[in-house]
């Protein structure tokens, strides 16, 4: 019986050999921030914004990219932070996070990131904030960059929205 | 051979242009002889500037009629099905109303698609609920 695929990786991760983990930056809320780059597809310029009625501060609109309409994630004002100003210059990756599909808005992109595993850290106790939703802390050249868990802030954010028919209108 | 299309009814409520259903509509009329019990003047559409004119949508039974107040009846459309587009999964477990559906693309912009039937009976429920 042929021994488990994951075992080299663990072996190279002790050794110190681990490979760099690849990550997309953003620059948001004053500072570096980046997911795993699998889950972003594409990064595109916001077009004109449709404002939804009803709809949490975080979400600040929806907008049409080649024919889809897509919502726009400001993850700013979900952690309490003064939300992203959105103008015709305003980027944002368009990410899949299982169901969901939102594109994060971003004050700038920066790209893909490669930081090496040894240079990854746990991320503050702090359960506030935008440090809820951190995975890890990384240094790379650039400096520090704090590696956001995506997938559950976003359906940590879903799940704060009052969902719809709860009679709220 | 002709493309599928939808029948749209477009209205302004406050500074926003929203769309509708043409057949969510009973008819289209003054507010001023409707009993204030049947009038549904905010919404999750926001405040109308005024209380002129209204949009009457059916009760759930097809009954108890109810008045939407909106500033202004733009028209009805006939748009082509491609430009109906469902709200994104994501938002649509956002909002705190039912009521919006969708978008339609009316001359290259998109207009929020409302479910009328149910703006109205959220808006009475959150009456009730607050009387």
């Amino acid at each position: 019986m042929p021994e488990p695929r994951s075992e080299p990786r663990a072996d190279a991760a002790q050794q110190g050999t681990a490979p760099d983990a690849w990550f997309f930056s953003l620059r948001l809320i004053g500072g570096r921030y980046a997911f795993e780059a699998p889950l972003v597809t594409e990064v595109v310029r916001l077009g004109p914004l449709t404002r939804l009625p009803a709809a949490p501060s975080f979400l600040p609109g929806v907008f049409t990219h080649r024919g889809e309409v897509l919502p726009v994630l400001d993850i700013g004002q979900l952690v309490g932070q003064p939300a992203v100003p959105i103008r015709a210059s305003t980027r944002a990756a368009i990410v899949h996070c299982g169901p969901w599909k939102v594109a994060v808005v971003s004050e700038g992109v920066e790209g893909l990131v490669s930081i090496p595993r040894k240079n990854l850290e746990p991320p503050p106790s702090e359960s506030s904030g935008v440090a809820e939703f951190l995975s890890a802390v990384g240094r790379d050249g650039q400096g520090t960059v704090a590696i956001l868990d995506l997938p559950r802030l976003v359906e940590t954010a879903r799940a704060r929205a009052v969902p719809a028919g709860s009679g709220h209108a | 051979m002709t493309e599928a299309t939808s029948e749209i009814l477009m209205f302004q409520v406050g500074p926003r242009v929203f769309a509708s259903v043409v057949y969510d509509a009973v008819r289209i009329g003054s507010v001023r002889a409707v009993a204030p019990a049947d009038i549904v003047l905010g919404s999750a559409l926001g405040m109308p500037f005024g209380r002129e004119r209204g949009i009457v949508v059916a009760g759930d039974d097809g009954g108890n009629e109810r008045t939407l107040v909106v500033d202004q009846v733009i028209g009805v459309r006939s748009v082509p099905e491609e430009d109906v587009h469902p709200l994104p999964a994501f938002a649509a477990a956002c909002l705190t109303s039912g009521a919006v559906t969708g978008f339609v693309i009316v001359d290259d912009a998109p207009l929020l698609l409302v479910d009328l039937p149910t703006l109205v009976r959220e808006r009475s429920g959150a009456a009730q609920a607050t009387s």
